[in-house]
């Protein structure tokens, strides 16, 4: 896909290349061909399984318990309405892209990526829904949800950039205001009927558990990271203390510790009930790891740039933000957000306190004597699904390095 | 000390009887006075480890000191921060490492503090940094990043940004000692023009020539003392101090 850029004249035809990269020397061919054929046939079993053997009933008739666990069903307008704005948040944020000007490098501009992203989110509208054998009403919904990503998308890149700065600069914003939002439509309140954690389950409350989880985590990491660097004594080994012990204990352990001394540790209402409680000692024991990466970025700033940025009459606080910080990041970047898809990954943890996220809807559903023997069918989805979460932070985490690096002309304005 | 320089008898610098322990106890200064008047350009050299690039750190607090006292065009060092921050604003200081911020462009480099601290509208500062950037020869690299630019270009730019903030006092830390050597010059001419313009600077620096033909007074520092303090050709020439005659042979 992305043309070469390399500077050493025309590059050599795709399939020149391939050639001498797959069948430079015989035993380089021998490899190739082995390996291929390992590929092919691997490939070619999972394919038969997935089409012909495996039976896919076990994921068809507990669909909704897979997407949202036991939620009330006179209360699920509220998820498809919370669904429906994050598809139009979506839409916006993809057409508004499209309209900035870019001067990026050939191979990675926007409209290929972009249609490529675009064809592929039709082709799962179209296809999921009608293998998974929804009613024909929730098909309806689901396919107009991707109309509006699309329509949206379409009409931002065309009309966008007219809207005036001062509105556009805003819609980064309408990000952690949907995440209010959501939490409110989820949980009730503000009119809405109350909809106890308890209630919610699968992929629901896996994605609300560890959102939550990697939204605090990251400041109170950064806290963690500038405290263990502090020249304040008490500020540095409280944090050493804190980071040391949380790394050295099992998440298992600190999981079913939580649920019994949590209540006494934070103030009332903050940890009400298990779910909660549960959320609170993911972000507690993923900040101990963000912040020994944070530090590690920390580290690789040069002492001599607070030092030029101080010499500027710059306070502490401002050579940090403005100086310091940008670059730490742009190290750290990586690290803290391998340890976001840990925390997501971790959250299947939660199936061990009795909690319905993700694997414990998985584990229910097995449970069940009509799907005896099932088991595979549901774990390659549970990877599936998992898989694509984490490959949208992975993907998320490469634009930004991108967008952080200070030889990239694309990054401002 | 006399002054080549009879209408610039007013100090801007003070430094009395400095004195700096190292956390492991070392002894870096041990009782430096120094005065710099309004407009004069001091040089100070010495051996390696001699405390002189301790000693110009100790100008704007990047350094600490433990005895005497140091004021800064009326105002004196002390642990206040915002006393601290005020001298700062008024201090420039470029660095051997040069120091530029490897994440904003060039011109953001020269902005940044003139907005941040001074307040200042940006279309307005940056229409100066553009001007500055012009004055030091690197105009047409002002949207460039620094890891783009050469040494001597990076540290022409250091001397722009700290130019940027309208100084008062300009400290130069051995500016020319990480540059290669084809690169020395471009950076000492822009400190000589800088000179001719008026600007009080203290330089650390080995250059020698630039010590003579720029230099109102010349400092020898050795372990963490003032040895000598003499306008350059009687220093260059006729040093008084045995420990100054020593000095100059090694290099010389």
């Amino acid at each position: 896909m992305p043309a070469s850029l390399s500077p050493l004249g025309p590059a050599p035809s795709r399939w020149k290349r391939l050639r001498t990269e797959l069948f430079g020397s015989r035993v380089d061919g021998l490899i190739s061909i082995a390996l291929g054929a390992a590929l092919v046939a691997i490939a070619f079993g999972l394919l038969k399984w997935t089409l012909f053997q495996a039976q896919w009933a076990v994921i068809q008739a507990n669909s909704t318990l897979f997407a949202v666990g036991r939620y009330p069903i006179e209360q699920q307008w509220r998820l498809w309405l919370l669904t429906a704005l994050l598809a139009a948040a979506t839409g916006v944020s993809w057409g508004l892209l499209r309209a900035l000007p870019r001067d990026q490098p050939s191979g990675q501009r926007w409209p290929f990526n972009d249609r490529l992203a675009a064809g592929v989110l039709v082709a799962l509208a179209l296809a999921v829904p009608l293998w998974l054998q929804l009613s024909l009403a929730i098909q309806l919904r689901w396919w107009g949800i991707t109309a509006l990503v699309l329509v949206l998308r379409w009409a931002l890149a065309r009309w966008g950039s007219d809207v005036p700065w001062g509105i556009q600069r805003l819609v980064p914003l309408l990000w952690p205001g949907l995440y209010l939002v959501g939490m409110v439509l989820i949980s009730g309140g503000l009119g809405l009927i109350q909809v106890a954690p308890s209630q919610w389950g699968g992929l629901l409350l896996t994605l609300v558990a560890s959102s939550f989880a990697i939204l605090l985590c990251f400041p109170l990491g950064l806290v963690l990271a500038l405290g263990r660097r502090s020249e304040l004594p008490l500020l540095r080994w409280g944090s050493v203390v804190y980071i040391e012990f949380i790394r050295g204990a099992p998440l298992i352990t600190l999981l079913f510790l939580g649920q019994n001394i949590l209540g006494f540790l934070l103030p009332g209402g903050l940890a009400p009930d298990r779910v909660w409680r549960a959320a609170w000692v993911l972000t507690f024991f993923a900040a101990a790891y963000v912040a020994e990466a944070l530090r590690s970025g920390l580290a690789a700033v040069p002492r001599g740039q607070l030092e030029a940025a101080q010499s500027l009459g710059l306070s502490m606080p401002q050579g940090l933000v403005q100086v310091v910080l940008p670059q730490a990041l742009r190290v750290a970047l990586p690290a803290v957000v391998g340890q976001f898809i840990t925390l997501l990954q971790d959250t299947t943890l939660l199936s061990l306190i009795g909690l319905l996220d993700l694997l414990g809807t998985a584990r229910a559903v097995m449970a069940n004597p009509a799907f005896l023997g099932k088991s595979a069918e549901v774990y390659l989805v549970l990877a599936v699904l998992f898989w694509c979460c984490c490959a949208a932070l992975g993907l998320g985490s490469r634009a930004l390095e991108t967008r952080l690096n200070p030889s990239n002309p694309a990054r401002y304005q | 000390m006399a002054s080549r320089n009879p209408a610039a008898m007013d100090p801007i610098l003070e430094a009395r009887g400095v004195q700096k322990w190292y956390p492991n106890g070392y002894h870096a200064l041990r009782g430096v006075d120094l005065t710099v008047h309004r407009g004069e350009v001091v040089v100070i050299m010495g051996p390696s480890g001699s405390g002189k690039s301790t000693f110009i750190r100790t100008f704007n607090a990047l350094e600490d000191f433990q005895q005497g006292s140091i004021t800064i065009d009326g105002l004196s060092i002390n642990e206040d921060t915002r006393n601290i921050e005020a001298i700062r604003r008024e201090v420039g200081m470029v660095f051997q490492q040069f120091n530029l911020f490897p994440h904003l462009s060039v011109l953001d480099n020269l902005t940044l503090a003139p907005v941040l601290v001074r307040k200042r509208p940006k279309a307005q500062v940056e229409l100066e940094a553009l001007e500055l950037l012009e004055r030091v020869g690197i105009g047409e690299q002002a949207h460039k990043f620094p890891g783009q630019l050469s040494g001597g270009q990076q540290q022409r730019v250091a001397i722009a940004r700290s130019l940027c903030m309208e100084p008062r006092l300009m400290l130069f830390d051995e500016p020319t000692s990480a540059l290669d050597p084809e690169m020395v010059q471009e950076v000492l001419e822009v400190m000589q023009e800088l000179a001719a313009d008026g600007m009080t600077m203290v330089v650390v620096t080995h250059e020698v020539r630039f010590a003579r033909n720029v230099a109102s007074r010349v400092v020898l520092m050795a372990e963490g003392e003032v040895v000598e303090i003499a306008p350059p050709e009687q220093f260059f020439t006729a040093p008084s101090h045995p420990r100054t005659q020593q000095f100059l042979q090694q290099i010389g």
